[in-house]
């Protein structure tokens, strides 16, 4: 007589968890089957034009060695890609890491104000400035084939503002460590690289990839600043231009390869620090 | 020599919160001085200033004769032991200790040699030997205090300042840093200026005690005279534990005889306290007498010198009770009775509502002004 509530509710359980999981299942499929047709795109060799079935009837590596073929300026993107995400992530990281010290740590006049007036700004989207960021970028020589350069001054111009989870993260860390430290003797720069730095890893980490990802990924200034001149382009926007309506039937296949090698890069830094990308956003909200 | 001068010290935060007024100290070279008080009373605040985490709104911070107010913390040639022991989580032990050393350059500077040395004497000093090799989160609290006390040993600090360093740790684990800290202080003999809102550790530890409250100096003193002597009710009701039973009463002269009359008894001041009223040629007057627990007494029976009570609660703390009683008007006061002289039969009368007649001596009685509540006898402007 006991045990009978007890099987109704393991049976309760079982069935919602079945239903829990074909749920799941279904959502899972819907999320990853574009990236699954895309990579059996990228190896099919029997045409490059758009077709209406998944499974390529012919497989072969034609696509990608046509991206590194000399006619193709796929390489010239992806380096271009590369030098701006690369570039960007180091200054960035470097920005907001003593914007998000300074303002977790010192105190001075209108602190609370610029922390106030930023976060209003970043509340309107980036490229509303784009037109008049374009003008300054054209009168300092940075648009079309410089479009790099221009690019990374961009990015990196208003990086600063990017520094919430940066100073959670800080804001966890005991001041008596600075205090401890600047009683020992520690420079105010000591104790930012030899203390806070070791102990702020994580969100260093989280910072570095969130700052690769923004320009790897980003379209619509890189197009902007590139204006039309495909050897400022970076992938994303080389790639939108395989896509227009008199190109498509040529590069339909090449984009697609295209996509994966551009995913690339990005899922091995993932699958490397996911560890400490989780602790970096997680750890900003609960304790350092 | 490292004496520590605070001339007219004052903080005020966001340029109206004042929490220290005016501190004035002299600390000799070598002296242990304790700062103690409540929450926000501004000991912390004033060692702080001292160390260089605070800036000094007015007034004037002198290490050895030296004006520090302007010196980076690190200029200033102190230690200093924090409540939750600030030790760097990424560093081993050792390098923890080792860090103010490797920080120090020009002619300070230090080899690997040197260093392991100084960080091995410390650790030899703390009995920490064993977790040199240790981060700090293996440690337990009070291994991780002394691995904070190390870290500032190894300098040759002029002051060493140590702000709460015992309260984050169990009361069994504080007795016994408590002791460790007064051999300590023997073996590195330096100035030691020591924060606690403990005044156990302050009475136990201070050569002198500095007395808080609101941000000024209440009393500067040795243990001895702070509890004996102290200036104000303040004091005399914040040293001593359980605090001192203090009550409205007449101090009656009569020539040159004095009395008190609490709660309808009528208790003469005999003794040196007496001579001392008769000497200031205090006046008949309305007082706050303070009587110490331990210091009063359980008649054996009425007379016209024993107060009568009713016990509230009896707290038996093992060697000794805590008999909090009430008066006939209903104020409470606290009994301390050695357990060891009674009897059973005497025990068994002690209990929640039996009556109990108390009494106390001349030579116990403080007496306090109950418009300014400084200490008659022994208030400073009063000599």
């Amino acid at each position: 007589m006991a045990k009978k509530p007890s099987m109704g509710l393991k049976a309760s359980r079982a069935i919602g968890n079945t239903l829990g999981h074909i749920l799941l299942v279904i959502i899972s499929v819907v999320w990853i089957l574009p990236f699954i047709f895309i990579v059996l795109q990228s190896f099919r060799v029997e045409n490059t034009a758009q077709v209406s079935y998944i499974i390529p009837q012919k497989w072969g590596f034609d696509n990608y060695i046509y991206l590194f073929s000399a006619d193709c300026n796929f390489i010239q993107w992806y380096f271009n890609t590369f030098i701006v995400a690369l570039v960007v992530a180091v200054l960035q990281t470097v920005m907001v890491l003593m914007m998000a010290y300074t303002l977790s740590r010192f105190r001075f006049k209108s602190r609370k104000t610029l922390m106030n007036i930023m976060l209003i700004l970043g509340m309107f989207p980036g490229f509303l400035t784009m037109v008049v960021l374009y003008q300054v970028l054209k009168m300092m020589n940075l648009t079309q084939t410089n479009a790099i350069g221009g690019l990374i001054l961009v990015y990196v111009a208003s990086s600063g503002m990017g520094y919430y989870v940066c100073k959670g993260f800080f804001d966890t860390i005991p001041k008596s460590l600075d205090e401890a430290a600047r009683v020992d003797g520690a420079t105010r720069f000591q104790i930012f690289y030899k203390i806070i730095m070791p102990l702020a890893k994580p969100i260093i980490i989280y910072t570095v990839l969130t700052a690769f990802m923004g320009p790897w990924g980003d379209f619509i200034f890189a197009r902007y600043i590139a204006f039309g001149e495909p050897s400022g382009y970076n992938v994303a926007v080389g790639l939108w231009s395989w896509l227009s309506q008199d190109q498509i039937a040529k590069h339909y296949t090449h984009f697609c390869s295209g996509g994966v090698l551009v995913a690339i890069p990005v899922i091995t830094l993932f699958m490397f620090l996911q560890k400490y990308y989780v602790e970096g956003v997680t750890g900003g909200a609960v304790k350092g | 020599m490292a004496t520590v001068k605070l001339t007219n010290v004052k903080k005020i935060y966001d340029g109206n919160v004042v929490a220290v007024h005016e501190f004035n100290l002299d600390i000799a070279d070598k002296e242990f001085v304790v700062f103690v008080g409540p929450s926000g009373c501004g000991k912390s605040t004033t060692l702080r200033m001292v160390a260089g985490l605070e800036d000094i709104s007015e007034g004037t911070v002198e290490i050895d004769g030296v004006v520090v107010n302007d010196l980076q913390p690190r200029d200033r040639g102190v230690s200093m032991v924090f409540q939750n022991y600030a030790l760097y989580p990424h560093l081993t032990v050792y390098e923890n200790m080792a860090f103010p050393l490797r920080l120090l350059k020009g002619d300070k500077k230090m080899s690997n040699d040197e260093i392991y040395e100084r960080v091995t004497w410390a650790a030899k000093v703390l009995g920490i030997t064993q977790y040199l090799t240790r981060k700090p989160k293996a440690l337990s609290g009070g291994q991780r205090q002394r691995v904070a006390i190390g870290r500032a040993m190894v300098r040759d600090s002029k002051v060493f300042l140590m702000d709460e360093p015992l309260s984050n740790l169990d009361a069994k684990l504080r007795n016994q840093m408590r002791a460790e800290i007064i051999l300590l202080r023997k073996k590195i003999n330096t100035t030691f200026i020591y924060v606690t809102h403990d005044q156990t550790e302050a009475m136990t530890l201070g050569d002198r005690i500095v007395i808080m409250k609101d941000g000024f100096i209440m009393q500067v003193g040795t243990p001895t005279e702070v509890f004996d002597k102290p200036d104000n009710l303040f004091v005399a009701e914040f040293i001593g534990a359980p605090k001192m039973n203090t009550f409205k009463c007449n101090l009656v002269k009569d020539g040159d005889k004095y009395s008190v009359t609490p709660f309808g008894a009528t208790i003469p001041v005999d003794g040196e306290k007496g001579e001392l009223l008769a000497k200031k040629g205090i006046p008949s007057q309305e007082i706050i007498l303070g009587v110490r627990p331990e210091h009063v007494a359980i008649a054996k029976q009425a007379g016209p010198g024993t107060i009568k009570t009713t016990i509230l609660v009896n707290e038996m703390m093992g060697f000794e009770y805590h008999l909090h009683v009430l008066t006939e008007d209903e104020t409470e006061l606290i009994v301390r009775i050695p357990t060891l002289n009674l009897t059973e039969a005497e025990r068994a009368e002690l209990v929640t509502g039996k009556p109990l007649y108390i009494t106390f001596e001349g030579k116990a009685m403080h007496f306090f002004d109950v418009n300014n509540e400084t200490n008659l006898l022994y208030h400073k402007d009063a000599e």
